[in-house]
């Protein structure tokens, strides 16, 4: 809307006056307008995708500005609020790449409640489906967490370094974890120590980490001489013990100075301490369904086993403990040090509390050494109150507020965090999950609401991703895979959509017809043609207008131009130059496509060819062909009466034939009637006279009358 | 449908930008291979013409040297001429640009234009470089065909043809030094002769369908040993062959026309076929009135291989629109096409 800026113009050429002292939280885009005059005009639009059109105008000038002034200028801005992680592009290639599963699942959906006729698809193994989804995006979402380790590792590095993980990614599994893997509910917690030694590193951001923490212990390691002397190290081991992350700890243990082979000797007291906790570590029991490669750990499948291997391993520790060596071991870091691993195996709330950063941290320590027997959702949202209260955090990340909605099992916010922090592409393919998750959940996502207009929230989501996908040039494509995934509004945002494509490049044109075909949207993509005809005719391409008129049978509006194109014809009537006619006439086709009156064109094309053939030689038979169209085109209710009298003038030297009459009586009563016809039209008003020659009309009827004697005569 | 997939490998490599083209440089040496990618950068609204190199093992195209296009590129083609490679690409405003690029390392030397506006008034539909480089037709909507004559330092242009609209040209293809094939709406192809001009010297309009629709000829191809005939692909998943020795019949090789009366074929795409080529990594019969294998591909993703009496053999089935391809002259068995989601692929035939 345009609107009068404010007549005094501030310092710097802002229109609006703000001091740079008021809080921040609103986003200022600078402008590079380059104008010199004062600004008199704003004019702001919405351009594709989330950029702004904005159009400056500059006050009017006096003479003396110079030529180099303009007028005024056309920017564009991008507004922000994308991912701060993730480019525009990378998301445009995330939301092609979850198209085939989306549009899978859509099917498999449609498939499965057409077999059981049942309303909900869920009482099958539908989530297996859901699962598979879900592997798909991820898969999008960036390659595996880390790297395959190098052939020869390097035994100094702890922290390995592997594609940067994204919140989005992190976000998306852990909702699969919660929602979509029915297998994983029975090892919940181990799942979410394997994520979070995934997506740790995320939390940097905001606070300190286990994951900073070692990462900064790495760099420092060149520089330290003896290393169990230094508190940093043990600091390191107890906090990454604390959240599981056992090959770390065990492979740093091994950097201790006791391994030396030239100390062995010395500390083998201090070393075989070491190496007993070291195992001890390594033969944690861990209730999960199977190792990853490289996982320290011994996993059991079943709780009973678990239960007996836990215990077992629990009292090892103890007695480990209690042994009467510890006294003896000469080096009082290491001693301290191990003995405080050997708490947080035995689940003491003090030392995980200290070992750990942050919340999440304390929360997946008290999983792996406190409540290892956790099976599901029991107690874990007041666990994880409790952890909060412990360690309260600074600021919140924005994966927190999502973890503490799905733990909470709460819709409502898992859905609000979706859309805040991760957008509407989030939303929209992350609610497959939700709905996989509990019939609870289902029937809020699927149950229409009143005050959305009767649509459920799952179709809102739907389609306000669908409204984002078609705001920009090269996703609007795939919008309709998510509109016609909408039940109620979706086919009609649908038609919206291929309506306001443009129709300037053949390319786009077809392809937006292509998906009218596809959804058997006939009666659009008519309409789109026709559009697409007017365009073209109107900036001069006759063919490319005529062809697609043809193509939406558009009958009217071919009528309508074909009184256009006969002025032009009509002109050339007798010229060379009607060869160039000879495309467009090539076009209309066959006489089975409606081509309105330029059907007429296509007679008058055979009639011409034939009284060319005629003009050349004396042969009768040419002539008699040529009498036939002639006829024919006198005789169409079509043929415009303008062309009536050059018709006729051009086919004197048939009228006139030496041989023999070539028109009989009722032929020729015909052609002196639309004669007589043509003299009434002439008092007319808006009559175009022909440019013939005077004479033309006392000639023809002239030739007409003598051939009607001459056809008397013969019969 | 036979599928070729066992023996095939495919690379898709995102480049983040829309593709509108795609081109294999000929061959400049033995070792180094180059794509070039007209691309166009909705993030920051800029067209560029991006020469990258290619390397097969493993697998990879990195960007070489770039030039920023003022406008859309609506055509691509490249080709040899006096010992340096040759890239034209014509624009959405009209204007025609030629760049010349070192025959070794592939880096951009000079660029030569004729500015919007000479040329056509409309987006140039199609352009296409003679063999051995000397000329290039351009032809358009606005039904004008220039001829443009490329010098070291200069181009010239000449029009041969304008229809004023009447007829309008999306497609053309150099079958001699002085002949070539142009195409249009309405499945039309038109036979050009430079040394007669004011028109068309021969024009095709099969009515081999009896259905109401019709539809665009998008691309066209000539194979250098069968100059009579010409190759044609478009909408409706119709690929046809024009005989000019026998004027009137069209040769139909796949298509929605394809299905009526004869069953025997099958067509295996009903969407815009964008480009053809004749494959030649395809051994075949080589009767005369055979027509030679060609590759398609088209709008509901499918590149594929079709030939006369045989089964199309499906070498990629995508979820979204292949808008070009092409075949490698110099490595037949190695093919590059774009992706409508902003991306390339590369398929190496064993």
């Amino acid at each position: 809307m345009p609107g009068a800026a404010s007549d005094t113009v501030i310092n710097g050429g802002a229109l609006v006056p703000f001091s740079d002292d008021t809080n921040h939280s609103l986003p200022i885009y600078p402008l590079n307008h380059g104008l010199i005059a004062p600004i008199s005009r704003l004019a702001i639009s919405w351009s594709h995708g989330n950029s702004l059109r904005v159009s400056v105008f500059a006050a009017e000038t006096s003479a003396s500005a110079g030529d180099q002034s303009c007028g005024g200028k056309v920017l564009e801005v991008k507004l922000g609020g994308g991912d701060p992680e993730i480019s525009d592009a990378h998301l445009r290639r995330i939301a092609y790449g979850s198209v085939p599963p989306f549009a899978l699942l859509q099917s498999r959906r449609s498939e499965v409640s057409a077999l059981s006729k049942a309303p909900s698809p869920y009482q099958l193994d539908w989530w297996e489906h859901v699962l598979e989804y879900s592997k798909e995006i991820t898969s999008l979402l960036g390659g595996p967490k880390l790297s395959p380790g190098a052939i020869i590792e390097d035994p100094n590095e702890i922290v390995k370094k592997g594609e940067e993980p994204t919140c989005l990614k992190a976000a998306w599994e852990l909702m699969e974890i919660f929602y979509a893997d029915k297998q994983s509910q029975a090892w919940l917690p181990e799942r979410l120590v394997d994520w979070l030694a995934g997506y740790d590193s995320l939390f940097t951001s905001t606070q300190e980490t286990i994951h900073g923490k070692l990462v900064n212990f790495q760099k420092e390691l060149v520089n330290i001489q003896v290393i169990e002397d230094d508190p940093r190290y043990w600091e390191a081991m107890s906090s990454a013990l604390s959240v599981g992350w056992l090959d770390i700890v065990v492979k740093m243990l091994r950097l201790h100075g006791s391994y030396q082979l030239d100390q062995l000797s010395n500390r083998e007291l201090e070393n075989g301490h070491v190496e007993a906790v070291a195992v001890l570590i390594s033969k944690m029991p861990r209730l999960r369904h199977e190792s990853t490669a490289g996982n320290l750990g011994e996993c059991f499948k079943s709780k009973p086993d678990f239960t007996k291997a836990w215990e077992r391993w629990r009292s090892q520790i103890t007695k480990l403990d209690c042994s009467p060596y510890w006294i003896q071991c000469g080096n009082h870091q290491t001693r301290e040090g191990l003995r405080n691993m050997l708490q947080i195996m035995l689940g003491k709330t003090e030392n995980l509390s200290k070992a750990t950063c942050y919340w999440l941290e304390l929360y997946i320590s008290h999983f792996l050494y406190i409540r290892p027997f956790t099976m599901g959702m029991e107690s874990m949202y007041n666990l994880a109150q409790k952890c909060i209260q412990l360690k309260p955090p600074i600021s919140t990340h924005r994966l927190t507020g999502l973890m503490i909605g799905i733990i909470g099992e709460n819709t409502e916010v898992v859905l609000a965090e979706c859309s805040r922090e991760f957008g509407p592409w989030m939303v929209a393919h992350a609610i497959e999950l939700l709905t996989a998750g509990s019939e609870h959940a289902e029937i809020l996502l699927h149950d229409e609401h009143y005050n959305l207009g009767g649509i459920s929230i799952v179709e809102l989501h739907r389609l306000v991703y669908a409204q984002v996908l078609s705001s920009h040039a090269l996703t609007w494509q795939i919008a309709p895979i998510y509109l016609t995934a909408c039940m109620k509004q979706g086919m009609g945002l649908l038609e919206n959509l291929l309506y306001r494509q443009s129709v300037q490049h053949n390319d786009l044109l077809l392809k937006n017809i292509e998906i009218c075909r596809l959804y058997e949207l006939d009666n659009i993509s008519s309409n789109i043609m026709k559009v697409a005809g007017v365009y073209h005719w109107k900036h001069g391409r006759k063919g490319a207008g005529v062809f697609w008129l043809q193509q939406a049978q558009d009958a009217t509006r071919l009528n309508r131009i074909a009184q256009q194109l006969f002025d032009s014809v009509g002109k050339s009537i007798s010229d060379e130059s009607f060869k160039q006619w000879e495309g467009v006439i090539e076009l209309l086709g066959s006489e089975s496509k409606p081509a309105g009156g330029l059907e007429f064109l296509h007679k008058y094309r055979d009639f011409k060819k034939s009284l060319q053939q005629v003009s050349g030689g004396k042969s009768t038979d040419a002539a008699r062909q040529a009498k036939v169209s002639l006829i024919l085109l006198m005789k169409n209710p079509s043929t415009p009466q303008r062309f009536w009298l050059p018709l006729l003038y051009d086919s004197l030297k048939l009228l006139n034939w030496k041989d023999c009459p070539l028109l009989n009586v009722s032929e020729t009563n015909l052609l002196l009637n639309k004669l007589q016809e043509l003299s009434l039209a002439r008092l007319r008003p808006h009559f175009i006279e022909p440019t013939l020659p005077a004479e033309a009309i006392s000639s023809i009827r002239l030739a007409l009358a003598t051939n009607l004697g001459r056809a008397i005569l013969e019969e | 449908m036979a599928m070729l997939s066992d023996r095939l490998g495919i690379h898709r490599l995102p480049q983040h930008k829309y593709v509108d083209a795609v081109r294999w440089l000929p061959l400049l040496s033995a070792f180094d291979r180059f794509a070039v990618l007209a691309l166009f950068d909705s993030d920051s609204d800029s067209y560029s013409i991006q020469i990258h190199s290619f390397k097969p093992n493993p697998l990879s195209l990195q960007p070489q040297s770039s030039w920023l296009s003022p406008s859309r590129i609506s055509s691509l083609k490249a080709s040899q001429f006096l010992q340096k490679t040759i890239i034209a690409a014509s624009t959405f405003s009209g204007s025609l640009h030629v760049l010349f690029s070192d025959s070794s390392d592939a880096s951009l030397e000079s660029e030569i234009s004729i500015p919007e506006g000479a040329l056509h008034s409309v987006p140039v539909s199609c352009i296409d470089i003679m063999d051995g480089g000397g000329e290039c037709v351009t032809v358009g909507e606005d039904g004008k065909v220039n001829l443009v004559s490329i010098g070291n330092s200069n181009l010239n242009y000449r029009r041969l043809f304008d229809s004023s609209g009447l007829v309008s040209y999306t497609a053309a293809k150099w079958a001699s030094p002085v002949e070539f094939a142009t195409g249009g709406y309405g499945f039309s192809l038109q036979w050009w002769d430079q040394r007669k001009p004011g028109g068309p010297v021969s024009q095709f309009k099969g009515d081999w369908d009896q259905k109401l629709t019709s539809g665009i000829v998008h691309s066209i191809d000539i194979h250098p040993s069968r100059k009579h005939t010409c190759l044609a692909g478009g909408s409706l998943g119709t690929v046809f062959a024009w005989d000019l020795r026998w004027q009137k019949q069209p040769i139909i090789l796949s298509g929605a026309g394809a299905g009526a009366g004869n069953t025997a074929f099958q067509s295996i795409s009903e969407s815009e076929v964008w480009e053809v080529q004749y494959d030649r990594c395809m051994k075949s019969n080589t009767s005369s009135t055979h027509i030679l294998p060609a590759m398609i591909c088209s709008e509901d993703g499918i590149l594929a291989v079709i030939e006369q009496g045989e089964e199309p053999i499906e070498l990629l089935a995508e979820p979204c629109a292949i808008n070009s391809f092409d075949i490698d002259r110099h490595n037949p068995s190695d093919v590059i096409c774009s992706l409508e989601w902003e991306s390339v692929a590369i398929l190496t035939r064993q």
